[in-house]
C-alpha cells in the first residue's frame, strides 16, 4: 500500500465522521416527506380512478349487463319517441274547424227526430215546455195562417171537380194500400 | 185526418223553438299535471228576458253559483243583442267533477255523464290522459260503426261547421254524396235500433208469460222483416199500430191480444229513450304539454273540440278523450349519463386490452 492513499483513507473517514451541523432538521423531514407523498399521490389519480370508476369492465356479468341495460334504454327510447312522432304526425293532418261549434240543432238532426217521430207511433213523451210571449204570438200567426191556405186550399178543391176526384183517388189508394198491410 | 197532420207539425215546431231558447254553450276543461281541472263554460243567448236567460235549469252542463260569473253582450248590425255568461272554477280533483254531474239539476240532468284522468310514468316522458263520457240510452241498440264505414262514422262524428264548410267547399259533390249516405244510412240504424229496443223492452215486460220465448224468438228472428215495414209504410205506421195490424202480423191474432198491454208500454218507453230530451253543446279541452293523441277535431284555436249530441250515445257510450307527454327532464339527464358511463367503460376496456 502507498503512503499516499493511506492518507487519502484517512481523510474519507473523518469526513465521514464529522456529520454537518444541521440547525433545522425537522424543515427538512417535512419537505422529503411531502415530495414523497406528491410523486405517490399524482400515480394514484391516475391508475385508481379509473380502476374505481371503471373495475366493472373486467367483470363479465357486470359488463354485460350494464351494456344489455344501455341498448334496452337506447331501444326504449327509440320506441316511444317514434310511436309519438307518429300520433303527432296524425293529428297534425287533422282538419281544422274553423269556427267553434254551436250548440243548436242542424237541419239534417231536426229530420231525423221527425223520422223517429213518425216511426215512434207520432208520440212524444210529456214533458213541460216553456216559450215567451212573442213566440207564442208568433206561434199562433203562423197557425192562423196555416188554417187559412188549408181553407183555400179546400175552396181550391172544392171548385174543381177535376182535382177533387184525383184526390178523393189518391186517398183511396192509399187507404188500400193500408188494408192490404 | 189533414187538420190533425198539421197540429202535429205545428206540435213539433213549438218543439224546436223551445230547443232554440237554450243559450249555445262551450264547455272548455283546461286540465292540469296535478289533475285539476279548470273548468271555463260560455253561454250564448238571443233570451230578452233576464230571469229566464241563463237559468241553471236550462244550462246544458251543471254549474252553480259557486262558479267566478262574468257577463256581457254583443250587438249585431241587425241590433240584435246576444248576451254572454262566461263562467270559470277550478275543480282539484275529477271527482269533484263527477260530483257535480250527479247533483246536476240542469237541462241535461237526465243523462249520465263522468269524467276522468290518469297519469302514467313513462320514464322519459310523463303520459296524461282525459276524458270525458256520456252514457248511451238505449239497451238493446247496435253499434252505428255496424251501419257506417271508417268515412262515413268520421263525417257523422264531424262538427256541423265542419260539414257546412266541406259541403259548400270544392269537394262540395263528394262531400254532399257523402252526407246522403250517411244520412240514408243513420235513418236505417235508427229504425233498425226502433225494432230491437221495442223487441228488448217487450221481452222484459212480457217475462213470465206463457209462451214468451217463443215469440220473443220469432220477433228477434223477424226483426229485419219489421224493419222493412217500418220503412215502406213510415206515414200509416201510427194507424197500423193503433188498429192492432202490425201486432197481429207478427204475434199473431190471439198473442196480439193478449200481449196488447205490453206491446204499449214498451212503444212508450222505447219513445221515451230516443226523444231524449238532451240538449246539445260543444265540449273542448285543452291538455297540459303536447298533444298525442285524440279522437275529438281541432278548433280554429287549436284547441280539441267535440260536439255533444244525442244520437252519439245513443246505443254506445260517447267518450271524448285526449292524451299528452310532458318529458321529464331528469330522466333525460340520468340516461345521457348512464349511457355516457357504459360507453366510456367500454372504450376504456379495448385501449387496455389493445
Amino acid at each position: 500500500m502507498e503512503p499516499g492513499n493511506e492518507k487519502y483513507n484517512k481523510v474519507l473517514d473523518l469526513l465521514r465522521k464529522s456529520k454537518p451541523d444541521l440547525d433545522s432538521t425537522d424543515d427538512i423531514k417535512r419537505e422529503v416527506i411531502k415530495r414523497i407523498e406528491r410523486v405517490n399521490h399524482s400515480r394514484l389519480s391516475l391508475s385508481d380512478l379509473v380502476d374505481f370508476l371503471f373495475g366493472w369492465v373486467y367483470i363479465q356479468w357486470v359488463r354485460r349487463s350494464l351494456i344489455t341495460a344501455s341498448i334496452a334504454l337506447v331501444l326504449v327510447f327509440i320506441y316511444q319517441q317514434s310511436v309519438i312522432l307518429k300520433r303527432i304526425d296524425y293529428l297534425s293532418r287533422q282538419t281544422i274547424v274553423t269556427e267553434r261549434e254551436n250548440g243548436s240543432a242542424p237541419a239534417d238532426e231536426v229530420e231525423k227526430m221527425f223520422m223517429v217521430y213518425r216511426n215512434s207511433g207520432r208520440r212524444f213523451p210529456t214533458k213541460n215546455i216553456t216559450i215567451s210571449e212573442k213566440q207564442m204570438k208568433e206561434l199562433i200567426e203562423s197557425v192562423n195562417e196555416l188554417q187559412l191556405k188549408y181553407k183555400d186550399l179546400e175552396n181550391l178543391i172544392q171548385e174543381d171537380p177535376e182535382l177533387k176526384k184525383m184526390i178523393e183517388k189518391k186517398l183511396i189508394e192509399n187507404n188500400r194500400t193500408k188494408n192490404n198491410l | 185526418m189533414k187538420r190533425r197532420s198539421i197540429k202535429l207539425i205545428v206540435l213539433f215546431i213549438l218543439m224546436l223553438i223551445v230547443s232554440c231558447n237554450d243559450p249555445e254553450t262551450v264547455v272548455t276543461n283546461y286540465v292540469h299535471p296535478d289533475g285539476s281541472v279548470t273548468r271555463k263554460i260560455e253561454m250564448k243567448s238571443i233570451e230578452g228576458d233576464i230571469k229566464k236567460r241563463f237559468k241553471i235549469s236550462n244550462i246544458q252542463v251543471p254549474i252553480d253559483s259557486n262558479w267566478t260569473i262574468r257577463d256581457s253582450c254583443t250587438v249585431d248590425k241587425k241590433g240584435d243583442t246576444t248576451w254572454i255568461r262566461r263562467a270559470e272554477k277550478v275543480f282539484k280533483s275529477i271527482d269533484e267533477i263527477n260530483l257535480t254531474y250527479k247533483s246536476d239539476s240542469g237541462s241535461n240532468k237526465d243523462f249520465s255523464r263522468n269524467a276522468g284522468f290518469n297519469k302514467r310514468f313513462k320514464w322519459f316522458n310523463k303520459e296524461f290522459r282525459f276524458f270525458e263520457r256520456v252514457d248511451k240510452l238505449l239497451t238493446f241498440g247496435y253499434p252505428v260503426k255496424d251501419f257506417l264505414n271508417n268515412e262515413e262514422l268520421r263525417y257523422f262524428y264531424s262538427p256541423e261547421k265542419l260539414k257546412e264548410e266541406n259541403e259548400n267547399g270544392p269537394d262540395s259533390l263528394k262531400f254532399k254524396a257523402l252526407s246522403d249516405s250517411v244520412k240514408h244510412k243513420t235513418d236505417k240504424w235508427t229504425e233498425k235500433n226502433l225494432v230491437s229496443e221495442w223487441i228488448g223492452e217487450f221481452s222484459k215486460l212480457a217475462t213470465g208469460k206463457t209462451n214468451n220465448d217463443m215469440i220473443i224468438k220469432s220477433l228477434r228472428a223477424r226483426e229485419d222483416e219489421f224493419v222493412k215495414i217500418i220503412e215502406k209504410n213510415d206515414k200509416q205506421l201510427d194507424s197500423l199500430w193503433k188498429n192492432g195490424i202490425l201486432l197481429r202480423e207478427f204475434l199473431g191474432e190471439e198473442n196480439a191480444v193478449k200481449y196488447k198491454t205490453e206491446a204499449d208500454s214498451a212503444l212508450s218507453i222505447v219513445t221515451k229513450n230516443m226523444f231524449a230530451n238532451f240538449n246539445n253543446y260543444s265540449e273542448r279541452i285543452v291538455m297540459p304539454g303536447k298533444l298525442i293523441g285524440t279522437n275529438g277535431f281541432i278548433d280554429s284555436s287549436h284547441l280539441l273540440l267535440w260536439p255533444v249530441k244525442s244520437d252519439y250515445f245513443m246505443t254506445e257510450p260517447y267518450e271524448m278523450w285526449a292524451e299528452s307527454k310532458i318529458p321529464n327532464t331528469w330522466a333525460w339527464i340520468v340516461s345521457g349519463f348512464f349511457l355516457a358511463f357504459v360507453l366510456t367503460g367500454v372504450i376504456v376496456r379495448i385501449i387496455k386490452k389493445g
